[in-house]
């Protein structure tokens, strides 16, 4: 260890493991880096480079690249988060997506010496893979195959040590299930994308790590002076905090219960993770802590809307630091804010929803199946369960053979549900494959648009309506995409919409919009619709995002609106050289850009797929009962797409655009493929509405 | 009883778990973050607990590491206030002082290297020689961290001495 570094915030290799032969390759990090940044950005030029057209999620050609980025490991607060990209199982359909993850895992790899690892090709038996700094091997997993997630890590540790930091899979991963999620450490889990079924279908349970090596920033003074600054406040003590209730707002329930805080990944300042401490485990009646934060407190019950809080992302001059990053320091809000009309302007109770009720033990029981299953909580809580509660309502299920009554208020189906869906039992078979494709197997005109009539405006004075099924495009439900559990304003469920639309997955993990409160004025003030500002911070957003998976960064303590260069000092500080925002925006908008290529060629990714993809979900009313339009929708992708640089006609980005991000040799690879749009076309004829509504 | 590092209990400030203090003691001794560098070790509970013991060197008076060692005043040494502390550079990383620990984990950590000369033993020195006083007291975000000077316990000692 403590070799040399060439690369200042990088470790120098990157790692290739093929499962089918049991090899192992090192790469030269030097070949991309500093480049492309590392994360997410990484991830999409190997992929580019490696992976052709065609490849399915389950096709062992898939590959699952996780990777590092320059400040993981170096002490920088926020760094310590990991990306994963491959074919995503649980996009609609199968496309290049990524993930995002906490915990120990990517500062761990950078100490065994390795910026980024390829999993490639399909192990001929059930494989887990123990990377000991520099020693490779292809364990037998036949022992832990069938094991729960915990289960599986405690093995793991008691094979190779308490040190040893693992990622694995349940069973739902291993029976294919579209939604399965890779855990590490504490309930960290990369899980929208389905890549748990992507090991399941390499026959991979799990990834060991150990590492002795070191990890070198280039500036370690300024190391230091982000500690203090992303740090402010610092130094809190951090108590056991006894709650009487669980959930959030208006969705809660009466409860006794610890909260404690805890910290997400090495290095950080925060403490986001929320923890219950000391609940009975669902499978053997011992005390656990397991997570609470967001979605988690959806499965204690669905009445309400949950209105997009402001105040946890957007700063005003005042409270500069948002009252999400306050409350992970242990702090509470500056009062008497001239901007607190605009921080809490959706800071009200949402729609009545009543999707399912209120029940505490239900919730502990959903979290720990989905915990200890390997289970995306955003599918099931957000999607499926609501879906159950809404169609039973409906009459929809009289027809479907649960194997017992379905009710979302019982624990014994919730128990029984869950199990079917990961064993892929009787009707789980189905659910197995996600919500979208269930939908579609079950008939999406009956089991997906049937509009639910529970739905009021939360004075109860009107009814609104909303499918039985809450799909928001490309596979994934809802998030802040301005009905259903996610009413938000308009200006918002526009932004979000254009991060769906453009995106493979849910982009909102690391896309939620942070912004000063003169923005959301200008939005309102020019009008959502025809906003030119919204354009730009949409696609500053997306950037931003790009930056935060990329760099990494974490979702909640970045970017910071008055402090537009935290991420670039970042960046600079763990490679040792001075770089500026828009420096970094340009490495951004490259990214982004080779995101977008990737999509092109593998899924011939275009305007005519893209923008009727998200178009549906804007018919239905939001809270305040407004809607876009078909046109209205399409003029503001127009402006994304002029402002992008981008062909108004295919969604394609010109030559000129390509050449100014340095992605020349992407420009005559579209050119070959018959992609490349004439330079500056500004005509093209709108396609008509494809849902009539 | 020396000063030394310890840990608070949790009825004052619960460990986060963030590891900071590791990777703030080798930033500050060393120049980079590793695992085999830092003087300060965090480790986690079971799976699904979320408690975090915190390992360092308890500075005993009786300093056993000191003894073991073949170069004791010329690589373990101890300053006038009782604190031992190693002298990296005529360390030559023989592993004795770490053996010898009486504590479960060792609290002296050891370079591992193919480049016999880059094999050190590291040990908590309290910072010694900055004027901020012990890094990982300085930056822990949960004030989890302060120097003490009470003795372990037998209870503790049984339980492998934690912080």
């Amino acid at each position: 260890m403590t070799e040399d570094h060439t690369l200042f915030g990088y470790v120098g290799q990157i790692l290739r493991v093929n499962l089918t032969d049991s090899t192992t390759e090192i790469l030269p990090s030097a070949r991309y880096l500093p480049e492309y940044i590392g994360g997410k950005a990484l991830c999409s030029k190997i992929f580019w480079d490696e992976v052709r057209p065609g490849v399915g999620a389950f096709d062992p050609d898939n590959k699952l690249i996780l990777a590092t980025g320059p400040t993981t490991g170096t002490g920088i607060p926020t760094g310590g988060r990991t990306t994963m990209c491959g074919i995503a199982p649980n996009s609609l359909p199968e496309q290049f997506a990524s993930g995002s993850i906490g915990g120990r895992l990517g500062t761990v790899l950078k100490y065994a010496g390795y910026d980024a690892l390829i999993i490639e090709g399909k192990a001929p038996k059930h494989t887990y893979l123990l990377i000991d700094d520099d020693k490779i091997s292809f364990l037998d997993a036949e022992a832990i195959w069938g094991m729960t997630v915990h289960n599986s890590q405690r093995s793991i540790m008691l094979a190779h040590g308490p040190e040893i930091c693992s990622m694995v899979i349940g069973p739902a991963g291993e029976n294919l299930v579209r939604v399965a999620t890779i855990t590490t450490s504490n309930d960290h889990n990369f899980s929208k994308s389905g890549f748990g079924a992507v090991f399941g279908a390499k026959n991979l349970k799990a990834v060991a790590l150990r590492g002795s090596g070191s990890v070198q920033p280039g500036n370690i003074q300024k190391v230091f002076e982000l500690r203090k600054k992303i740090g402010d406040p610092p130094q809190v003590v951090n108590r056991i905090e006894p709650q009487t209730e669980v959930g959030k707002g208006t969705n809660s329930v009466r409860a006794d219960w610890n909260l404690c805080r805890f910290t997400c990944s090495p290095g950080c300042t925060a403490r986001c993770q929320k923890v219950m401490m000391g609940t009975t485990s669902t499978f053997t009646g011992e005390l656990v802590d397991q997570n609470e934060k967001c979605v988690s407190t959806r499965a204690f019950g669905s009445i309400f809307d949950s209105p997009f809080p402001v105040w946890c992302f957007i700063a005003s001059k005042k409270n500069t630091i948002t009252f999400a990053q306050l409350k992970s320091w242990g702090k509470g809000q500056v009062p008497d804010d001239p901007d607190m009309d605009v921080l809490t302007s959706e800071a009200f109770a949402g729609d009545r929803l009543d999707y399912f009720g209120m029940s505490y033990d239900r919730g502990i029981v959903l979290n720990q199946l989905c915990n200890e299953f390997g289970l995306d909580k955003w599918d099931v809580c957000m999607w499926c369960f609501a879906w159950i509660g809404m169609a039973k309502k409906e009459n929809l299920l009289d027809d479907l053979d649960f194997g017992m009554e379905p009710d979302t208020e019982n624990v014994d189906f919730v128990k029984h549900f869950i199990t079917c869906m990961t064993y892929r039992y009787g009707i789980g078979d189905i659910f197995a494959e996600g919500m979208a494709r269930a939908i579609r197997t079950l008939g999406k005109e009956k089991y997906g648009d049937t509009t639910y009539h529970g739905r009021y405006s939360a004075d109860g004075s009107r009814q609104l309506d909303l499918p039985v099924s809450v799909e928001a495009g490309w596979g994934q439900t809802y998030h802040w995409t301005g009905r259903g559990a996610q009413g938000t304003p308009k200006w918002l469920w526009l932004i979000n919409s254009l991060m769906f639309m453009v995106n493979t997955r849910d982009p909102i993990a690391s896309g939620h919009i942070h912004a000063k409160t003169d923005s959301v004025r200008r939005f309102y003030e020019e009008g959502p619709s025809t906003s030119q500002h919204l354009i730009d911070m949409e696609i500053r957003n997306e950037w931003d995002s790009m930056i935060k998976d990329s760099i990494t960064a974490c979702e909640w303590q970045s970017p910071a609106a008055f402090w537009p260069s935290q991420e670039a000092e970042m960046f600079g500080a763990a490679i040792g050289e001075e770089v500026t925002a828009d420096e970094l925006y340009a490495y951004a908008e490259r990214a982004r850009l080779l995101f977008r290529a990737i999509l092109m060629r593998n899924h011939g990714r275009c305007r005519d797929l893209e923008v009727p993809q998200v178009y549906p979900n804007m018919t239905y009313p939001d809270p305040k009962g407004e809607v876009a339009t078909w046109d209205e929708w399409n003029d503001i992708v127009d402006r994304y797409y002029r402002t992008s640089g981008w062909d108004l006609e295919t969604g394609w980005p010109y030559r000129s655009t390509w050449e100014k991000a340095g992605l020349g040799y992407i420009a005559d690879e579209m050119e070959k493929l018959g992609m490349l749009p004439p330079e500056g076309r500004t005509e093209y004829i709108r396609k008509p509405n494809p849902i009539g509504r | 009883m020396n000063h030394h590092i310890v840990k608070c209990p949790p009825s004052y400030s619960v460990c986060t778990g963030c590891n900071s203090c590791e990777m703030v003691c080798s930033l500050t001794h060393d120049g980079l973050v590793s695992p085999s560098c830092s003087r300060i070790f965090v480790q986690q509970g079971p799976t699904q607990i979320m408690r975090f013991d915190v390992f360092t060197c308890q500075q005993c008076e009786d300093a056993p590491c000191y003894e073991a060692c073949p170069l004791k005043d010329k690589a373990m040494c101890v300053d006038p206030n009782g604190t031992t502390y190693i002298n990296e550079d005529a360390c030559i990383g023989c592993g004795k002082c770490q053996r010898a620990c009486t504590f479960t984990p060792s609290r002296i950590n050891l370079v591992k290297s193919k480049d016999k000369s880059r094999r050190k033993a590291k040990k908590c020195d309290l910072c010694k020689d900055r004027p901020e006083g012990a890094a990982c007291v300085q930056w822990c975000q949960a004030k989890c961290l302060e120097l003490n000077d009470k003795p372990l316990t037998w209870e503790m000692k049984e339980k492998g001495g934690r912080a």
